[in-house]
């Protein structure tokens, strides 16, 4: 069906991908496994014709596809669902589905009645039950992408391309997406399947094919492979290598955030959590389990609704970004490019950026110092870079990593938070930024870590904390932690 | 907050669309309440009809930027653009009533390319809409000024009748306003490129990745406020006999406030003509009760603003504020 022979694409500073061949056959379900940063998601893209390749051959249904715009990938019958979706939140449900395609009557007018009737009637077929005319904002994330799933059905859709489709649903509503795409595989439909959960690559997959770090690792039948040799292939290494040996004895210290009935924003309630000095705390739970916006109120970057916090030896019921800075909290955002860094403004700027007084004099900022400062700490981060001066925006995604971490970990005396501090970071960076925590945490500060990734929470965490819905449904110590326990408590459908 | 969700999501799916239109509606019933105290004059027909032709000018313009904005975008460059349209029909017409019809068409088709020029500067230099047509306004504005400096020609008693003419009985400019408006709300809700203008609006990102043609659509928005704007100028020529260089200056702002009176959000996706239509007699018919109360132009002017913050709070997402 679609066939990619020795496809490299490059970014400025990054070789996304490397001599990547790969093939789908008619109505396979064809798993794609990688960690972050392996190049999943650029080679989807070019498969969807939103990049095209620097070098290689792509063929589809037999004939070459050099496809200059994601329409023309649809036309010829490739469908993307993209892990943040191309909905329109304000759209009814129906239009939703067929936008691009609309229903006309006789006179080439749009015939709204046959539109919902047509869009009842695809998500009868797909077994979902869903009100036509609701928004699409109004839906939980797994009914959204059903719809996305609906509307690859109206393009007669020949390759159906899901990206990492599970990391945004849980239990019953897994089974039933796995339930479509077999039932998509008997009507001819080939689906290339993302993800990086090797379960569910067993669970579905017919065959899978493994990237790492840009390049192909090999393509395996799923029944003559084994779990452990999956993990080689995408890791590449021990996991030893990756993650800083633990110190022998927990030297945890006193409490120095406590939080008590903390509730944020429109989901997260109830909270009650402590973080002791010196420890590494993961927040482990699924996307939207409100983990960011905890990390946000305790921060101060939105609202606390209810609650108090602990933290430096007194008591808040409201909290500040500029307060918690005074406090030694730092914060190291999900997004850094629109949550973080200046991108326009060079290395030393975004370090100090914080912590502007410290190099002022006078009032004024005195440069030689902060670039004094940038270069110490490029040095002991080793960022790599032509040096402080250095705009962040023309780095690598590992190497902005650093910088932000370097800026908090300066200035942080009590607590950091990080939210999914390794997400589009390739494997090296990965090494370093576990070492900076491991480092930061040996001199006394709290860490609090929301990640998705479950090797990343048993090979760095002391404790973990598990967030579903809003809410916190348990707590497990760091060497009673295993991938079906965090799961469990994370997916669990009844309320623990 | 929660009570007013709870009736939205009992409406029926075809009243939803209209859902918008409620706040406007309500602001109107309550100045014909405030008037009717003030003078038992201001509720009649004549006044009405009054207020109806007052609305034509903001109606023809703002019909046209509901569109931009809908996509996603705004037109700065409406207010150059009707000035030098109107210039151009009065000195180009200059009281010869031959040259009405030509003058008239050539001045909507140079409306519209303007139009078409705007959306393929958006498209072909990847600018920002409001950049692309803020320059576009200055350029517009001066190459107005080069053709001339004060009031320029003459228009016929014929054309005045676009101005001051009754169609059975009924104010003739105001009357093509809301043709024009049903005829947009009808493109907006049974053409497909008019479906997917909300869907451009709504997510530009989301409306690429399913392959909507962006450059048609953006032709089609822009080109509408490029020939509301033509419309508007040939209505302000027949007004006032003659163009004149800044006869536009204070539409390009004045412009923006009936679309978010109408329901219309300034972020795009949402809204519709009608309500825009409604917001322009809206604000035509604050002028008229102030005028009734003896209010200053200035502070009419005030009162506006005023109107304009408090409806654009109450129609705000305030999720997520302080």
């Amino acid at each position: 069906m679609l066939t990619l022979a020795a496809i490299s694409k490059g970014f400025p500073g990054v070789r996304a991908l490397s001599g990547v061949s790969l093939e789908v056959r008619p109505g396979e379900i064809h798993g794609l496994l990688g960690e972050n940063g392996a190049g999943k998601s650029t080679l989807i893209k070019i498969i969807a014709g939103a990049y095209t390749p620097d070098e290689g051959e792509m063929s589809f249904a037999g004939a070459a596809a050099r496809w200059s715009s994601p329409r023309e990938a649809k036309q010829h019958g490739v469908h993307v669902v993209y892990q943040e979706f191309a909905l329109f939140p304000q759209l009814s449900v129906a239009e939703n589905i067929f936008v691009g395609q609309e229903r006309r009557n006789a006179f080439g007018l749009v015939d709204h009645a046959r539109t919902r009737r047509e869009a009842r009637e695809l998500l009868q077929r797909l077994g979902v039950s869903l009100d036509v005319d609701a928004s699409v904002s109004s839906l939980s994330v797994a009914d959204q992408q059903m719809v996305e799933i609906a509307r690859a059905m109206v393009r007669n859709v020949k390759l159906l391309v899901l990206d990492e489709p599970t990391a945004v649903i849980a239990g019953r509503e897994v089974a039933l997406l796995f339930d479509l795409l077999r039932r998509l595989r008997e009507s001819g439909v080939s689906v290339l399947f993302i993800s990086h959960r090797l379960d569910e690559v067993f669970a579905i997959c017919d065959r899978v094919t493994v990237l790492k770090d840009g390049r192909l690792v090999g393509t395996h039948d799923v029944a003559d492979v084994t779990r452990k040799r999956l993990i080689s292939m995408m890791v590449g290494r021990d996991l030893g290598d990756l993650f800083p040996p633990r110190p022998a004895a927990a030297r945890t210290g006193e409490p120095v955030l406590r939080t008590e009935g903390v509730a944020v924003g429109d989901r997260v309630r109830d909270i009650s959590i402590e973080l002791r000095a010196g420890e590494i705390v993961a927040l482990a739970g699924m996307v939207g389990a409100g983990r960011s916006e905890l990390a946000l109120g305790l921060f101060g970057a939105v609202p606390i609704l209810k609650g108090t916090i602990h933290l430096g030896g007194q008591r808040f019921t409201s909290m500040s970004p500029a307060r918690a800075i005074r406090l030694g909290v730092g914060l190291v955002t999900e997004d850094r490019k629109s949550q973080g860094l200046a991108m326009l403004l060079n290395i030393a700027a975004n370090i100090t950026g914080p912590a502007l007084s410290e190099v002022a004099r006078h009032g004024l900022v005195d440069r030689r110092l902060e670039s004094e400062i940038a270069a110490r700490e490029i040095e002991r981060y080793r960022i790599a870079c032509r040096g402080p001066a250095t705009k962040v925006a023309t780095m690598s995604g590992g190497n902005q990593q650093k910088v932000i971490v370097a800026r908090w970990a300066r200035i942080c005396r009590s607590v950091l938070i990080l939210d999914e501090p390794t997400r589009g970071v390739d494997v090296g960076a990965k090494a370093e930024i576990y070492r900076i925590m491991r480092d930061l945490a040996a001199s006394g500060v709290a860490i609090l870590m929301i990640s998705s990734e479950l090797t990343e929470v048993m090979g760095m965490a002391d404790r973990v904390i598990v967030m579903r819905e809003g809410r916190v449904t348990g707590e497990l110590a760091g060497c009673e932690t295993t991938e079906e326990g965090i799961m469990h408590l994370a997916t669990s459908e009844c309320a623990a | 907050m929660t009570e007013a969700i709870g009736i939205r999501m009992e409406m029926p799916w075809w009243l939803r669309s209209h859902a918008g239109l409620a706040g406007v509606i309500v602001l109107i019933g309550v100045v014909c309440l405030v008037g009717m105290m003030v003078s038992d004059r201001f509720l009649s027909f004549n006044n009405f009809l009054n207020v109806f032709e007052q609305t034509t000018d903001l109606a023809l313009v703002s019909i046209g930027q509901t569109l931009t904005i809908l996509s996603g975008g705004i037109d700065l460059s409406v207010g150059s653009l009707i000035s030098l349209t109107s210039c151009l029909t009065s000195g180009l017409i200059n009281n010869n009533p031959d040259r009405v019809i030509p003058v008239v068409l050539a001045v909507l088709a140079l409306g519209t390319l303007v139009g078409f020029i705007n959306a393929g500067l958006v498209v072909v230099l990847r600018v920002h809409p409001l950049i692309v047509t803020l320059g576009m306004g200055a350029i517009l504005q001066g190459v107005t000024l080069l053709y001339a400096l004060g009031p320029v020609g003459r228009v016929p008693r014929s054309f005045n009748f676009l101005a001051y003419g009754r169609l059975y009985g009924l104010p003739l400019g105001a009357t093509i306003a809301v043709l024009l408006c049903l005829l947009i709300a009808f493109v907006l809700r049974y053409l497909p490129l008019g479906r997917q203008i909300y869907a451009l609006g709504d997510d530009a990102n989301s409306a690429r990745l399913v392959g909507l043609r962006r450059t048609r659509i953006l032709m089609l928005v822009y080109g509408c406020s490029g020939f509301c704007c033509a419309a508007t100028g040939l209505y302000l020529a027949a007004r006032f006999g003659a163009g004149q260089p800044y006869t536009g200056v204070n539409y390009t702002l004045a412009s923006i406030t009936p679309v978010v009176l109408g329901g219309t959000l300034l972020s795009g996706g949402k809204g519709g003509v009608i309500g825009t239509l409604l917001g322009a007699f809206l604000i035509a018919l604050l002028n008229n009760l102030l005028n009734f109360m003896d209010v200053s132009k200035h502070y009419q002017l005030v009162a506006q603003a005023l109107i304009i913050i408090l409806a654009v709070s109450v129609y705000v997402d305030r999720r997520g504020m302080a």
